[in-house]
């Protein structure tokens, strides 16, 4: 074997000093109107850069090389489907990944209460949670209501009394904009005559992950809950974690839209 | 490594495939469309860390010597000067722990420096070697700031008969005008609704391509795009730039040269490239960003494609068509420069 080395050594050295920054591709576009639909939806992912191909996933696997190829939108019927996509080239490491859940419809909700939102994201108004748009990254968008008080509620009136199994919330994560998920949420159904904790989950902040990113929380009611009224109550993080810039101030709770399944 | 080295590496046969194929694979890196493509150095500056350091990388400028001068927020040295090479020359500066803006006029013949402080709420002229000349504090005869605080400048652009315009960037987003002795004259732009507004009025420049209509360029860095007005602050057009975070805009030659901080489809995620537009103000190229496209007169969404930038913050284009990119909030990391391909 030895007399690979020098030539291994010399191969490497050529490499080396010929070695030039070995760029990494940034995540390509997923375009949709709302991650929100009622009977289908059609996914488009775009990427202009030469010699470069999306590829993408539906079963939550992470995008490899022989993943299916992007030529035309995807179609999505299926509630709690993820679009996971990455871009290949010959020339630059492959992208991370993006990607988006979509949602189908829930039962119908009546009407909805909650807690004043912060006057500058205000989203549309009252109709804001239960409108069926959302899935955007981008905090101003009118998607969003945007809250910084310690205790948010949110009570949703359903249509009748019907058997629920699930809740979801959907949240924007951006640390870049002091937006966290809440430190805890709790989620209630209205039964004999008052509200009872039905889940609850508790959130840690992450300092690994970067960039802004929609966090669907399912909450599942054991084996269904016959109730008319679901209340949600997110607790702030009161105080930013050390390793952030804004470390001891208080972060934000986004949410974009609730659902009852 | 080029392709002939490919071809020899391949022909080692065994040994070419114990190594990871990326590395030979590899093709050299050109960033940019049509006639506006560069070959990237990420390691031009040779600046010793320990004695030169930066911050935040803001803003750059050549002088008439031919010397390139960047201003950064750090205060053991807010002005590096180095030559084309990346060679430390000199560097001065310990008073400007906002330095932001960086703008090179010709006065008389000589090179004078305009430096925007977002901390100290000033615009400071300068000698080349850093000699305070002027200081220009809050326009409180513009009628419009209670108090110094609320004017945050970012970048000045000196027209040709000196006066002189401070972007209120990071403050009200005003366009405040002087003559060039200081004295105020009037004031436009500002926040709200209408197109003659702006949002985040990053940069400035005087554009006189057009020799018979000289007018400002200024940035709408949270809209996406440039704003053009004469020189009296008549609001003129909007040159949408969808998706990009424009900062400055540099006119060299016939063309408009800026640094895009992020695009906006990824923000907070280090997503930057650099915009180049023609004579028109149609994107010609995008280093490291998307193919521009326009579907008639629209301009399609443009974002980064490679991450070869983090954060650029101003572009310099030198004497001999060399690119300089300045990096805010990129871990202390020097200029980038760029080549032209021809």
């Amino acid at each position: 074997m030895k007399i690979w080395i020098l030539p291994t050594l010399l191969l490497l050295y050529t490499v080396s000093t010929n070695a030039q920054d070995n760029f990494q591709l940034a995540r390509p576009l997923l375009q949709y109107p709302s991650v929100f639909f009622t009977n289908e939806v059609a996914v488009e992912m775009a990427f202009a850069e030469p010699n470069t191909q999306i590829r993408y996933t539906l079963d939550g696997q992470e995008p490899t090389e022989n993943a299916p190829l992007y030529t035309q939108p995807v179609r999505i019927t299926k509630g709690f489907t993820t679009v996971k996509a990455r871009v290949f080239s010959k020339v630059y490491k492959p992208s991370d990944v993006i990607e988006a859940t979509f949602i189908k419809d829930g039962l119908p909700i009546e009407s909805l209460e909650n807690t004043a939102p912060n006057q500058k994201y205000k989203g549309t108004g009252a109709m804001t949670l239960i409108d069926n748009k959302g899935g955007s990254t981008n905090l101003s968008s009118k998607t969003w209501l945007g809250f910084q008080k310690d205790t948010v509620e949110i009570v949703m009136h359903l249509h009748k009394k019907e058997k629920v199994k699930n809740v979801l919330v959907n949240l924007l994560r951006d640390y870049g904009s002091w937006i966290f998920l809440p430190k805890k949420i709790e989620v209630y159904a209205f039964k004999n005559d008052a509200f009872q904790l039905v889940d609850n989950k508790a959130f840690k902040q992450d300092n690994k992950v970067s960039g802004a990113a929609c966090v669907p929380i399912v909450f599942a009611l054991k084996s269904g809950i016959k109730t008319d009224q679901l209340k949600i109550q997110l607790h702030l993080v009161k105080q930013i974690p050390d390793w952030h810039a804004g470390k001891g101030n208080k972060s934000w709770i986004f949410i974009d839209e609730v659902k009852a399944y | 490594m080029k392709r002939n080295e490919f071809i020899k590496a391949s022909s080692l046969g065994l040994l070419g495939a114990t190594l990871p194929i990326q590395y030979l694979a590899k093709q050299e890196v050109i960033l940019g469309h049509n006639n506006k493509r560069y070959k990237i150095n990420t390691r031009w500056s040779q600046a010793d860390v320990a004695r030169y350091p930066v911050n935040n990388c803001h803003e750059m400028v050549q002088d008439k010597k031919g010397r390139i001068l960047l201003l950064t927020d750090e205060t053991r040295n807010n002005v590096l000067i180095y030559n084309k090479n990346g060679k430390i020359l000199d560097s001065w500066g310990t008073e400007y722990p906002g330095a932001h803006g960086l703008t090179l006029f010709h006065e008389n013949g000589e090179d004078m420096l305009f430096i925007c402080d977002n901390n100290r709420h000033q615009v400071i002229k300068t000698t080349i070697d850093g000699r305070v000349l002027m200081t220009l504090d809050y326009p409180k005869d513009s009628g419009v700031y209670a108090k110094a605080e609320e004017y945050v400048p970012t970048e000045t652009a000196i027209a040709p008969n000196g006066d002189i315009y401070v972007a209120d960037g990071y403050g009200k987003d005003y366009i405040i005008q002087y003559n060039h002795k200081g004295e105020y004259i009037r004031h436009f732009g500002g926040k709200g609704d209408t197109s003659a507004h702006l949002s985040n009025a990053h940069g400035i420049c005087v554009d006189l391509r057009d020799k018979t209509n000289p007018c400002l360029v200024v940035s709408s860095r949270i809209q996406n795009a440039f704003k053009r007005y004469d020189l009296t602050g008549k609001y003129l057009e909007t040159i949408d730039l969808k998706g990009a975070w424009v900062c400055r805009p540099v006119i060299k030659g016939e063309y408009l040269y800026a640094a895009v901080l992020q695009s906006n489809n990824s923000t907070g995620a280090q997503s930057g490239f650099v915009t180049i537009l023609d004579k028109n103000n149609k994107v010609v190229s995008n280093l490291a960003g998307s193919t521009p496209q326009y579907q008639g007169n629209q301009l399609e969404e443009m974002y980064q494609t490679i991450k070869a930038f983090q954060y650029p913050h101003d572009v310099l284009i030198d004497d001999e068509e060399c690119m300089y990119v300045a990096q805010w909030n990129s871990g202390k990391t020097y200029p980038i420069k760029l080549e032209p391909v021809i």
